[in-house]
């Protein structure tokens, strides 16, 4: 009965998804765009209906989200898919990645707090894996697809038709070599960072990679963070010795980045650990491929000498728990033990034999600027069967100091708020 | 027409191809099910994909996800991910995967 209404649903969102989006958006509408020029795309976007059968299972299933006292989680938007959140600096729209071929755009029109309208955002350009969304404080919208990086100046004066600003910052097939594009990891995150520069993780495509792909992988910097100004120039390897980091955020205090990276499968239920990461500078090794995460060495280089000067996680979290995104929080909403901490989504595992994570976790950090305790802030997506009720995969901080959390298996965005007691 | 001694000859072939083909031990669904928290996060407890690059399972015929299982735990197919996560199944795990995601019921509604 639950499987046929589950089908049921599916059916509906999947008649829905390919009726409403018949019009494919077609070549050299990006070249118009960059030019000024209109596409012919039709002016009406569809929008996302946000009430009924599915909103109403999301919002029982949020009832038996466990949350520290005077904290409260409700539904903020059904987003298809959603992944990467990006907050728009004005605070009229939130952009949000997904892991197929759209970005949606999340309006709150009438302030409750509760999204009022979500619709396809730059429905004329076609996207490949756009889950990576992030914001430069004057307004620019970087999105960071699989294997291109576009720019979408005043995205959130644009967005509310079909026809936006749209620049290219990396050309497609110019951020990795196209040889080297995989369906594994290719979901990239981006940050502008305090030098006013364009950080992108690139996951690099194996479980383990083989000795052969080291030398090109360093020089890519795939299995890595690659850092280049807003223009796409200047492109150099900010990070290497990274398996696959889907989530980052500088530290506004000490302009440090951290990021999570996910690690190796294959090796049992209890090991490797998952990772949160401190780079202090540029140049940084991080261990991988020698390391499978933490100080577990991986079987396929137990036997070579890792690099001497490798830095280890601040964090160990729950083998195979998939931190992905995060963020510092400095918002003034919750307690003031919150303030200056870190924020990270645990997606969840996909293959341990009892699942493990779908959570949100908090972070403190101590007086020197490196991690103190990490603990679960938000949990309950998880049943006590192992059956996923939803998969956390972002976090965000909305202008009222609230927290976003994006969920790529339900298809919705939630909002964490502090009413105290 | 065929005759009828073509009929009864394909019909003994096709009877021996599916003995040789099938698991040594009938497949379980409620074990299936349990097996199946570790397919959840890709393929669905519902048997509806859930990342972009996992196929739906939902009502697949038993004998091709048999069929396909084996292959990945044999090398034949070869995926990041699958190729890792069939590498400890037992025929009995694959038999009850294989019954309980074929049990699954799905309706079909082409596009007008």
């Amino acid at each position: 009965m639950k499987n046929a209404l589950l089908c049921v649903t599916s059916a509906l969102v999947l008649a829905w998804a390919s009726s409403a989006h018949a019009q494919a958006p077609t070549a050299g509408n990006l070249e118009k765009l960059s030019d000024f020029k209109t596409t012919g795309t039709p002016m009406d976007i569809p929008h996302v209906p946000q009430t009924g059968a599915k909103a109403d299972a999301i919002k029982k299933n949020l009832a038996r989200i466990k949350l520290p006292r005077g904290f409260k989680i409700g539904l903020y938007a059904i987003v298809p898919d959603a992944r990467h959140i990006a907050v728009g600096p004005q605070g009229v729209v939130t952009f949000v990645g997904t892991r197929k071929s759209k970005v949606w755009a999340v309006t709150d029109r009438d302030k409750d707090r509760v999204a009022d309208e979500v619709k396809e955002f730059a429905p004329s350009i076609s996207f490949a894996i756009p889950n990576g969304v992030c914001f430069s404080r004057d307004g620019f919208l970087f999105i960071a697809e699989q294997n291109r990086v576009l720019v979408f100046p005043a995205a959130e004066f644009f967005y509310e038709g079909p026809d936006v600003a749209a620049f290219v910052v990396v050309k497609q097939g110019e951020l990795i070599p196209p040889e080297e594009e995989s369906y594994n990891h290719t979901s990239r995150v981006c940050r502008i960072g305090p030098d006013d520069k364009l950080y992108i993780t690139l996951g690099q495509p194996f479980n383990v990679y083989a000795p052969e792909k080291m030398e090109p992988y360093k020089k890519s910097g795939i299995g890595g963070i690659v850092r280049m100004s807003r223009e796409g120039k200047d492109r150099d390897v900010f990070a290497t010795g990274v398996r696959n980091s889907v989530g980052m955020d500088f530290n506004p205090r000490d302009r440090t980045l951290w990021f999570t990276d996910n690690q190796v499968d294959g090796m049992g239920d209890n090991q490797p650990p998952g990772e949160l990461n401190r780079a202090d500078k540029a140049g940084m090794n991080f261990g991988f491929p020698y390391f499978g995460g933490g100080k577990t060495r991986t079987n396929e280089y137990k036997n070579q000498t890792p690099p001497a000067d490798v830095t280890y996680p601040q964090v160990e979290m729950d083998a195979h728990a998939a931190d992905l995104g995060m963020t510092f929080y400095n918002g003034r909403m919750f307690p003031q033990n919150y303030r200056n901490g870190i924020f990270s989504a645990q997606h969840g595992s996909w293959n341990r034999t009892t699942p493990v994570g779908a959570r949100v976790m908090f972070t403190r950090l101590k007086d020197d600027g490196t991690a103190d305790k990490t603990e679960v802030f938000a949990d309950g997506w998880l049943t006590e069967n192992g059956e996923y009720l939803g998969r956390p995969v972002d976090v965000a901080q909305l202008p009222d100091g609230s927290l976003l959390v994006s969920d790529d298996f339900a298809g919705a965005i939630y909002r964490i708020w502090y009413e105290g007691r | 027409m065929p005759s009828h001694r073509r009929t009864v000859r394909r019909i003994a072939v096709a009877a021996l191809l599916l003995a040789t083909a099938a698991p040594a031990g009938a497949g379980d669904v409620a074990a299936g099910r349990r097996k199946a928290l570790a397919c959840q996060a890709c393929h669905g407890l519902d048997g509806l994909s859930k990342l972009p690059d996992a196929p739906h399972l939902a009502g697949q015929p038993e004998r091709y996800l048999v069929k396909s299982l084996d292959e990945y735990r044999k090398g034949v197919r070869k995926n990041e991910l699958m190729t890792l996560v069939v590498k400890d199944l037992s025929d009995q795990d694959i038999a009850d995967l294989a019954s309980y995601y074929s049990a699954i019921e799905v309706s079909a509604q082409p596009p007008k």
